[in-house]
């Protein structure tokens, strides 16, 4: 169980996140919504701990986890797909996945882990040699989704991962999401894509101006997007 | 006249190989170029001569505490300079190592310099040329080589084959994505200044014998392995040490058949010329980073 209780993030002057409280259950998806410039990305990265909170409280599983170093945050489990990707280009898929254990030490359980993510995306199998530059943006994804699985997560906190892909590999994301979700990771997912949102999600914000303007269940959200769409500006 | 400069000119590339290869390592781990480099080799060689000169240690125990000894001021420069700026735009890390330059370049002269004329140390294999068809090698040469040879070798393995040399790598390419999978970036960071600096200080150490010190050698040598880093392609490793011997053959050539004066510029030459011409140099992968 993630515990986020009204958290404040500042850029400098400015207040880009304003006492903002949800929390996310255990083995539940969670959809975090909002336009451009909500303060979606800021709060996963105040999460991974790049950005100290000005106030407010950020605990897992009872346990707080505000101020902490972003390696320990990744050791207690909390491990963040970055939005746009970041893989690192200059290194071969497999460089990549195994730079997503460096928090572990048992040789056994990565060699298991990495057969296990090629599994979940096959095509990575194929490219496991290659620069991770010379993959398609969705390939991008799924080598960001399984570098974060690495590190063995107990949950996931994944931004836009539906972001500039075209509509046959969202469904396989979503696809892939899901088969996650059941092998028991809870996840936070941060989505403009209302029909990715409304495929997963128990329970849905909306953040606008870095405020919680709305939230919703899952069966709402599946029933009456329009609801959404209309926070979301479109 | 052309095996004498041949010679030298390998001679003083393998030494620029050297300095490029520790500017090299920084910029790959950090992002950043090290306007610094050249005055941790300076305070290497003083290390060495310290030891060696003035202290009277066995020349390899001098040799091996020169190393460290730069290693920690290193990691001391990343501790005063690089951890305090570490989110800061890169042209304040540019003042701030040129900064540290000139603080090193300070200590350097308040306690080795002054003294009226440079420090030398005396060879430690015999100084007596070795003649290969018909060339006259210093031994102490053939060392230099060896040495930066063996720098490159092990770099290059280290960056591709070790867990630490990736991460190094992903730091470089990628400090917000190393963070997030964990990777203790400020300790990457801490690392790779003190090897950066232990290189430079092998490199004084191995050179030593062949050159005079002075507090002021630090900028000259910056500006070669600098254009030899250019030159190869910022970020490659063998980039780095092909471009060191090319920069200290063409400057031993330009030298000797030109003009002397034209030795002390070559390298700025080189510099301009790639940039213009070629600005991922011969090895690039990374290409320059614009501000
Ligand atoms: N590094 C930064 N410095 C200053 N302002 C920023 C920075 N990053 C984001 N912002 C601002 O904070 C607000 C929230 O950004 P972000 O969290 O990235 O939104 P979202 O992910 O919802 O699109 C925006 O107004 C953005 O311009
Ligand atoms: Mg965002």
């Amino acid at each position: 169980m993630l515990d986020v209780r009204n958290l404040n993030v500042w850029y400098g002057v400015t207040e880009v996140v304003r006492d903002v409280s949800f929390s996310v259950p255990t083995g539940s998806i969670v959809a975090l919504m909002g336009g451009n410039g909500a303060g979606k990305t800021t709060i996963l990265n105040t999460l991974s701990g790049l950005l100290k909170p000005r106030g407010g409280e950020l605990a897992l599983d009872g346990e707080s986890i505000k101020d902490r170093h972003p390696h320990d945050i990744v050791v207690r489990g909390l491990v963040q797909v970055p939005q746009g990707r970041h893989v690192w280009p200059g290194m071969t898929v497999r460089d990549n996945l195994d730079l997503g254990a460096v928090t572990r030490k048992d040789k056994d359980g990565i060699r298991a882990d990495i057969e296990e993510a090629f599994a979940l995306f096959p095509i990575l199998a194929e490219r496991r040699d290659q620069r991770a530059s010379s993959l398609s943006g969705g390939e991008q994804q799924m080598l960001a989704i399984c570098r974060a699985l690495m590190a063995k997560p107990r949950m996931l906190l994944m931004d836009e991962p539906s972001a500039g892909l075209s509509p046959r590999i969202v469904q396989e994301m979503v696809a892939a999401i899901r088969r996650l979700h059941e092998r028991g990771l809870t996840i936070l997912l941060v989505e403009q894509n209302v029909g990715v949102a409304g495929a997963l999600a128990d329970t849905a914000y909306v953040l606008a101006n870095g405020e919680i303007a709305f939230s919703t269940d899952g069966a709402e959200l599946a029933t009456n997007p329009d609801v959404l769409r209309s926070y979301l500006g479109r | 006249m052309l095996p004498f400069l041949l010679t030298s000119g390998i001679t003083t590339g393998a030494l620029y190989a050297m300095v490029a290869i520790g500017l090299v390592l920084v910029y790959r781990s950090t992002g950043h170029i090290n306007f610094s480099h050249g005055e941790l080799f300076m305070l290497g060689g003083f290390f060495a001569y310290t030891f060696h000169v003035t202290v009277g240690l066995n020349y390899v125990v001098a040799m091996l505490l020169a190393v460290i000894g730069s290693f920690f001021v290193g990691v001391a420069s990343d501790r005063i300079v690089y951890r305090p700026l570490i989110k800061a735009p890169g042209l304040s890390m540019v003042l701030a190592t040129v900064g540290f330059s000139f603080l090193m370049k300070g200590i350097g002269r308040f306690f080795w310099g002054g003294k009226g004329e440079y420090l030398s140390i005396k060879p430690i294999v015999d100084p007596a040329p070795l003649w290969i068809a018909g060339i006259p090698i210093l031994p102490q040469q053939l060392i230099v080589l060896a040495g930066a040879l063996a720098c490159m070798i092990m770099f290059t393995i280290f960056f591709r084959s070790t867990l630490a040399g990736k991460m190094m790598q992903a730091t470089a390419e990628n400090p917000r994505a190393a963070y997030l999978v964990g990777i203790k970036v400020e300790q990457v960071y801490t690392y790779t200044w003190g090897a950066g600096a232990a290189v430079a200080g092998a490199a004084a150490v191995l050179m030593a014998p062949l050159t005079l010190l002075s507090p002021d050698v630090g900028f000259t040598l910056l500006l070669k392995a600098f254009a030899a880093t250019i030159l190869g392609g910022l970020g490659s490793m063998v980039g780095a040490v092909v471009g060191g011997f090319i920069v200290g053959i063409t400057e031993a050539l330009a030298g000797g058949y030109i003009a002397t004066s034209l030795q002390e510029v070559s390298s700025f030459i080189i510099i301009m010329v790639v940039l213009v011409f070629r600005p991922s140099g011969l090895f690039g992968v990374y290409g320059i980073r614009r501000a």
